[in-house]
Parts: structure tokens; sequence; C-alpha cells
């Protein structure tokens, strides 16, 4: 029964970007009809999949495979490890929120939710190929159509530029949609540039002929090769995740995208990048990393902090919650770093955590800025008082963010740090629980400015609740905060074993270097 | 009766050029004559189809042509950019020079005859003959609208590509002279064997034939012409010259390079490897700065040059199988690209990104064939142009061509860059007073066999690397 799961999870959205397109565009009930069904079938069939995957058993599950080049070993195949249930949720839950808090899109909808699918069948893809090629094919998909997203319905951000780079602002026009899109979208394929060279090198140096992932893995690959590679793909992957100081992409664009697609990629794109990193970069060259985490773990604590400090003198509220993304981002990493289960875990449960929060962030940013048509916060305040359900679940969102108990945010924010500690990176440690602490101060601090204190001035008259469809977003991605936060197993008890096959081929050198050692001393005259 | 087995695909061309002559002899000049591009499109079809059907192998003329699945391959190639020119050039042609539709046919018919000797030719002499036979009908095409566009440079155009390109068969010619002067054989196949392959003399005359090549491809430093001739021809006739001339300038060299020279790689190779890198650097670099998207697509073309050559510079079957992949992928994104930029311009009258504005609702289906050449030509994944780069920078890795692979990957974001600014030209502004632009039935036919080829073999790419593959192998292994 589970046999085509994970084809009809990837490939619903892209049918439905296919259906959309033989649709008029007058038929507009019937475009987000189809958008909505195809999203509905993905989250049906990841729930599903997050079920049947048999715990017990582990390892790579509901395995698919389709020659594409066979005489270049190239296959679509297809297969579900621990970490992609959790993954495969997080992923259908935002697009479902993502399509109903579209639904009011009135600008050329067609093209606008033909994009989105697509978009999220390339996200699906990566997070459940097996073959290293069709990963960055699907990569590229999920990078891609962000260009045409982000420069055709997004919106302009009112810079007034000031400082010594007054004129060089000027010149290229920063702020505006166009050059975020380009922004975003340049910066991300030079890391893909760098991920195709490492992936070259894994296919040619491997000797295989093929570029299945379990294949390249078992390859051996001589250690100086891995210190050159992991960088590559570190740097190449870690683009996409915000790592520091190739993060600067990330707030402009999702400053300038129209709110479903701030959602997406804060909420899950981001987060291919950082899966890159762990389950290409990490578990490819386990030498490799382990010479680089020390690296690795001080740029994501740099990050942390750095994202927390920059997110708290914004003024525009969409560069606030772009800028947490870049901290929380780092969490993500750190973890990775630790190259311990509970960092992993914690890194991996952070990406979903994370990944649910920022959406809901967004989409009741979205709101506001369809209201007020502003997003200056320094204008706003009192809004509490006319839209009392999205100020608690803005308010909601930001307690995940800070990293309450009993939110999903706390709990990968202590195994992240757990792991830290275990593994005796005190210094990462130290770092990313003052960023836990920046980042209350400038959620709290925005969500006062924002929602309470004095009444709304006069200048915000169309001010409302949200209405029909609009509920959607909050009340889903908010049951799923409180849901993951008080009842983390469900997804623990997937990431777990997950993290622990994927560690294994570390652990395993790590024992041999401790056996080499040992005999190293034996043999000493 | 084996020789005609070999040659009945030029032949049959031949022969359908022959028909053409009598018949636009014999209809009155005053007459539409626009059906004779179906007929030249049909009959182009008629044949390609006939290549599935009937064999092609064979020897003729003592040796010097041999028909393998490597000729036929690029046959197969040159007759579907036929098929495609005449459908796009069909309305262009009865329309601007609507007494003189029968020669421009004829002309290009010619070098189509040219271009399907091409590969299969193993003997230097026959190599040059088909060349010219190439080479001279288009000097005619590109001048052909001269007198009847205002302000055009048609003149200018022709005259850029003629200079160069007599230019180039001299320099061609001298190099042949040196090289078989020192190897005393004009065969392809004695090469190998030949003593004098490997003197310096025959260096010297290597390095004047890689030049003659490299103006005929627009390889940088001999690049100049291309930006200029495609801004003055005719735009239906440029998506044929930008492609169908290029795919047979790298047959040839890979019949002389690969086939003859196969032994003596570090005779030929760095040089190429580095043209390769200059023309990828080069091209993708001025191509950024073009207002004028014919020139931008000209240099980007040079820039597509340069992948190929690094296919080429990695001497193996593998990689000469990907560069007929590499062509075979750029051939349609390029005339696609071509055709649809031809069609916004008729329709605003210039040729800049303002031409393209909101095309995408203007015209929605031409804004989406636009969208995949374009991301095709950037390499993205789903269009063919994306298996294409990777498969080229893959050969020449496993060659451990490790250097023009990294400038390859770092200038193909550049590239992007520039496809994506035209991309967004076309999404992003608004059409303002520009009203939809119209299409003829043969133009529509003409994008959509590209559409569907480059979404195709984007979607489906295992084809056409099989057959590569088995054309690389006829070429190369089979002795």
């Amino acid at each position: 029964m589970t046999s085509h799961l994970l084809s009809l999870v990837v490939g619903a959205p892209a049918l439905a970007a296919l259906v959309l397109l033989f649709l008029r565009p007058e038929q507009r009930l019937a475009i987000r009809v189809v958008s909505l069904v195809a999203a509905t079938v993905s989250l049906l069939g990841s729930v599903v999949a997050l079920t049947s995957y048999d715990r017990a058993r582990s390892g790579f599950q509901m395995v698919e495979s389709y020659p594409i080049v066979p005489a270049l070993g190239i296959h679509l195949t297809f297969a579900l490890d621990g970490w992609g249930g959790p993954l495969l949720i997080l992923t259908s839950v935002i697009i479902f929120a993502g399509v109903l808090a579209s639904w009011s899109i009135a600008k050329r909808d067609k093209e606008y939710f033909a994009l989105l699918l697509i978009l999220v069948s390339g996200v699906y893809g990566v997070f459940v190929t097996q073959d290293l090629l069709v990963f960055f094919l699907f990569y590229e998909i999920a990078v891609l159509p962000m260009y045409l997203l982000i420069g055709i319905w997004g919106s302009s951000h009112e810079v007034r530029a000031e400082g010594p780079f007054r004129r060089a602002w000027e010149f290229f026009s920063v702020g505006d949609k166009q050059y975020a899109a380009m922004k975003l979208t340049l910066m991300l394929l030079v890391g893909s540039a760098a991920i195709l060279v490492a992936i070259f090198a894994l296919y040619a140096k491997a000797g295989a002929r093929s570029f299945d992932l379990g294949v390249l893995a078992s390859a051996h690959y001589s250690p100086e090769l891995q210190v050159v590679l992991f960088p590559l793909l570190w740097l190449g992957f870690g683009t996409l995740a915000g790592v520091f100081p190739f993060h600067t992409w990330s707030p402009d664009g999702h400053a300038s995208a129209p709110t479903a697609v701030s959602m997406l990629h804060a909420g899950v794109l981001m987060k291919l990048g950082a899966f890159g990193v762990m389950r290409v970069g990490m578990v490819l060259l386990p030498h490799g990393a382990r010479v680089w985490v020390p690296v690795v773990g001080a740029v994501a604590a740099v990050n942390v902090l750095y994202g927390a400090f920059c997110a708290m003198s914004q003024k525009d509220l969409k560069y606030i919650i772009a800028y947490s993304s870049v901290s929380h981002m780092g969490v993500v990493m750190l973890g990775a770093a630790t190259l311990t289960p509970e960092g992993w875990n914690g890194a991996v449960f952070q990406m979903v955590a994370h990944g649910i929060m920022t959406a809901l962030f967004f989409a009741m940013v979205g709101l506001v800025y369809e209201r007020a048509h502003t997003r200056a916060v320094a204008k706003m305040g009192g809004f509490a008082t006319v839209m009392p359900g999205v100020a608690a679940f803005f308010t909601l969102a930001c307690l995940s963010s800070l990293g309450l108990p009993g939110t999903a945010g706390f709990v990968s924010e202590f195994l992240v740090f757990l792991g830290a500690w275990r593994a005796g990176h005190y210094l990462w440690a130290i770092p990313g629980v003052l960023g836990a602490f920046v980042t209350a101060i400038y959620v709290l601090r925005a969500t006062r400015a924002i929602f309470w204190g004095e009444g709304p001035s006069k200048e915000f008259h169309d001010l409302g609740e949200a209405r029909g469809t609009e509920w959607a977003a909050p009340i889903v991605l908010g049951a799923c905060v409180v849901l993951f936060g008080l009842w983390p197993r469900i997804l623990l008890d997937h990431i777990d074993p997950g993290s622990a096959m994927h560690l294994e081929r570390l652990l395993r050198l790590e024992a041999i270097e401790r056996v080499v050692s040992t005999h190293a001393e034996g043999f000493k005259p | 009766m084996s020789e005609l087995r070999a040659l009945w695909v030029p032949l049959a061309v031949a022969a359908v050029a022959i028909v053409l002559l009598v018949v636009d002899v014999l209809t009155h000049p005053h007459t539409s004559r626009r059906w004779l591009g179906y007929f030249v499109a049909g009959a182009l079809a008629a044949i390609f189809c006939a290549t599935f059907l009937f064999p092609t192998d064979g020897r003729a003329a003592h040796g010097a042509f041999e028909g393998s699945a490597w000729t036929t391959s690029f046959q197969r190639l040159f007759l579907s950019a036929g098929v495609v020119a005449a459908l796009g050039g069909l309305d262009d042609v009865a329309k601007r020079t609507p007494h003189r539709v029968g020669e421009y046919w004829l002309a290009m018919l010619f070098s189509i005859i040219g271009m399907l000797i091409l590969p299969g030719a193993r003997d230097l002499v026959l190599l040059i003959v088909a060349f010219e036979l190439m080479g001279i009908p288009l000097y005619v095409l590109a001048a052909y609208a001269k007198t009847e566009t205002k302000g055009g440079h048609a003149a200018e155009a022709a005259l850029k590509l003629y200079l160069t390109g007599a230019t180039s068969t001299a320099i061609t010619l001298f190099g042949l002279a040196l090289f078989t002067g020192m190897t005393g054989t004009t065969r392809l196949d004695a090469l190998a064997g030949a003593a004098g392959a490997t003197t310096p003399l025959a260096g010297v005359g290597l390095a004047f034939v890689i030049a003659g090549m490299g103006y005929k491809l627009g390889m940088v430093p001999f690049h100049m012409w291309v930006p200029d001739t495609y801004q003055g021809a005719s735009t239906p006739f440029v998506a044929f010259l930008s492609v169908a001339p290029k795919a047979a300038g790298v047959a040839a060299m890979s019949a002389i390079f690969l086939f003859g020279m196969r032994g003596h790689p570090a005779h030929w190779a760095p040089v190429i490897a580095l043209l390769a890198i200059l023309s990828m650097v080069v091209g993708n670099l001025l191509a950024l700065p073009q207002t004028d998207l014919r020139r931008l697509l000209g240099y980007s073309g040079i820039a597509q040059m340069g992948y190929v050559l690094v296919a080429l510079a990695s001497n193996d079957t593998f990689a000469a199988g990907m560069t007929f992949f590499f062509l075979t992928a750029y051939l349609f994104t390029n005339m696609g690209a071509f055709l649809v930029l031809h069609v916004a311009a008729e329709s605003s009258g210039e040729h800049s990104a303002a031409s393209l504005a909101g095309l995408a609702q203007r015209a929605p289906g031409l804004a989406a064939a636009l969208m995949a050449f374009l991301l095709s030509l950037a390499g993205i994944p789903f269009v063919v142009g994306f298996w294409a780069k990777l498969y080229v920078l893959l050969a020449a890795f496993r060659a451990g061509l490790v250097l023009p692979v990294v400038v390859g990957i770092a200038l193909a974001v550049v590239g992007l860059f520039y496809y994506l600014r035209v991309l967004s030209a076309a999404y992003m502004s608004e059409p303002g007073a520009l009203k939809r632009p119209e299409l003829g039935a043969p133009m529509r036919l003409a994008i959509g066999i590209c559409v569907v080829a480059v979404v195709g073999l984007g979607l489906w790419p295992k084809p056409l690397v099989d057959q590569s593959l088995a054309a690389a192998t006829s070429l190369l292994e089979r002795r």
C-alpha cells in the first residue's frame, strides 16, 4: 500500500501545477481548489508516511527506484528514513497553511499557485531522495521559482538610504523586490555551484559510477579530499541555511516575499540547506566534518547571537522575523556541529519547530501588513484591541521563539544545548543560550509595540480580525507548535533512529581512530 | 551501391534543392511563393523520418566519407534545424523578400548539404569542401534582407561574416597545408600512425587549424563577428546561423582532433581547453552589459561554445558523446529563444529587453516558452540545458580538467544573472502599450518543436544520452 506513497507526496503538487496550466485565469475558485487538493493529498500522504514508518526496523523504508540515466548511475530513488517523516510533515503543514493564506491573492493567481506548488514538489523531493544528483535537481527546483515569486508578487521595502554607502544603495535599489529576488537567486546559485563541484568530486573519486547516497557513503575518500570538499558543501548548502556571513540574502528575500512565500522560504527552504549539510556533507565526509566542526560550530554561535542582535535593531516588522530566522538557523547548525545524537535530534527537531513557528510569524505579519499597509513597527500600537486573535497567535509564536517550555521551540533548543554541553563545546552553548535570551527581548518588545499599549491611531481605520480562510494558517500552525511542544515524542521517536543511523559512520570512524591511536601508543618503543 | 547507401541523405537534400530550383523558375515571380517554405520544411522532415527507416552506414569515395551512427546523429540534428528554420523563417522571408523566396531556401538547402557531409568526412580535402559548401550560402543569407529592412545592418552583418569566414578558411587551409605536408596524408584515419604528426611544424599547422575553426565557431579571441552579425541579419536566419553551422564546426573539429589526432592529445587538448576557458569568461562577462537581446544571445552563444570545447578537450569517448548531447540541447534551445525574440520584436519594433515587457500577460504561452529556453541556456534542472551542462562538465571532470570545470560552473551563475534579467522583463514588468504578438501557424509549430525538445529531453534525457554515446562509440571505438 505504501509502495508509491512517496511519489504521491512528491508528485501531487507538481501534477496540480500541470493541471493549473490548463485552467483559465478566470476560474479563480478552481485554481485554489486544485492547489488545496494537492496540498491536502501531500499532507495526508505525509501523515501516512510518518505513521506507517516502522520505527523498530528503522533504516530506509518505502523505497522506490526509477532509472533516469542508468549509463551514469542516476536513478530517481525515493526512500524514507527517520528524518524524512517529520520533515515531510513540516513541509505539508506549511504548504497547506500557505495555500489557504494565499486565498485572497489577486494578481496573476494562476501562475502564483503553479510556481508555489512546483517549489513544494522540489522541497519534498530533497527530503526523500536517495540519489545525490536527483537531490541536487530537487534542490534547484526548490530554490529557483522563488525568483519569480518574490519579483512578481513581493512587496518593496521603503528604504531611506543613509550613511556612507547611500549612493551604492540607491544604485542597486536596495529594498526593491527585484533587487531582493536577484540577490537571493544569485547567492543561492553561487552556493549551488560550490555544491555541484563537490558532487562531481564525490562521484568521480568514488569511482562507483553511481550517484546513490548509500553507495557514495560506503566509498573511501581520502582525508585530504574530505577536508577540501567539506567546506564546499558546508558553505554551498549553508548559504541556504543562512550561515553567517552568507545570510544576507535572507532578510531581504523574506521581507520582500509575499506571505505564503515567506512562510515557505523561512519555514522550509532554509531547512533544506541545513539538511544538505548534515545529510550530504557530514554523512558522506565524516573526516572532513570532524576537522571542520570547530569552525562550523563557532560560526553557528555567531549566527545565533548576531542574528538576534540584528533582529533587535530592526524597525521593519518583516526584517525582525527574517533576522530571527537567521538566529534560529544558527541553533540548527549548532546542533549539527555537535556530531552527537542529542545535538542532531535537536537540530532536526529545531528545523520542524522553527519552521512551523516562523511560518506562523510570517502568516500573522502578513495579516497585519494587509490591514495596516505598513511594516514599520514604530507606527503600530494597540492592535490587539481590534485583532485579538491575530495578537494571540503572534504571541504564541513569540513564546515558541524564545523557547518557552510547552512550546516546540523549547524542546529543540534544550536538546541542542544539551548536545553541545555533552560534547564539551561549552563555548558554543553559552552564546547559544545568550542568543535565546536576546530573542526574548526582541520578540517581546515587538509584540508589545504592535499589539499592546494605546489603541491604534486613526490612520489604521480598516484594521480587523482575521476572516474565513485566514484563520486556517494560525490554527493549523499554532496547533502544531503546542502539539510538538507538549508531545515531542511523536517526532523524536522518528528523528532519533534517523540520527543514530546517519551518525553511525561518524562514530565508527571515531572508534577506528581510537583503536589506531591506542595501537600506536602500544608500539611506542 | 554501398556508396549510395552512405550518401543518400545529402543526395536526397540535393534532389529537393534541384526540384525547388525548377519549381522556382517555373512559377511566376509575382505570385505568393510562401508555400515553398512549407515544401522545404516538409521535405526535410520527410528525410529526417527516413533516416530512421533506411540504413545510412557505409563508406563512400574510397573511405573519404564514412556513414556511421555519429554521422547519422549529426545529420538528424541538421535536418531538424532545417525544419525549424524553415518553419520559423517562412513568414519572415515571404514578407521581407516576396520576390526572392525560392533563392533563400535554395541557399539554405545547399548550406545544409554541406553540413550533412561534414560529420562523415574522413579526408581533409572533403572536409574543407563540405565546410565551404556550408559556409558560402550563409554569407548570402546574412545579406538577404539588405534592401528591404530600413536602418538594418544586414550588409554590415554579411560583410563581417564573409570577411571573417573567408579569412578563417584561408587560415585553416594554410594550417592544413603545413600539417599534411608534414604527415604526408590527407586521410584522418592515417594520421594516428603518421610519423610527422608530432613535429613542431605540424603543431604550427594545427594551431592554424584551431584558429581557423575558432573563427567559424566564434571562440574567443576569434569572436568579434558574432554579436555584430547576429544584430544585423534577420532574426529567423540568425536562429539557424547561431546553431547549425556551429554544430557542424564542432563535428569537423571532432573529426580532426578526436578521431584523427586522438593519440596525441598533448598537441591540441591544452590549447582547446584554454580557448574554452577564454570563451566562457569573455562570453559570459561581455553578455552582462548588452542591451540588444540579439547581441546578448550572441555573447551567450560564445560562452556556450566554451562549454562544448571543454568536453572536446577531454578527449575521450564519453566526452565526445556529451559534445553531441550539448549541441542538440543548444540547437533547440537557442533556435527557440531567437524565434521567440523575433516574434516579440515584430510586435514592438525593437530587440531590447523592453520589447519583452509584460510578455507573460500579453502571450502567456510564448512567455512560458521563453522561460524554458532561458532556463535551458542557463542550465537549470528539468530543461535539457541542465543535463547538457552537467554532462560536459562531468565528462571534463572525469578526464581531469578541474580548472575549466570550476570556471564553467562559476560562470554559469553569471550567465544565470543575465538570462534572469531577460526573464524578469518578460515576467515582472508591465506590458504598457505593447500589443499581443501575432504568431502564424508555422511559427507556432517551430517554437512548439523547440519547446517539446527542450522540456521533453529535460524530463527524459535517457534516449538522447544513449544515442549520443552510441554515436561517439561509432566514431572513436570501432576501428
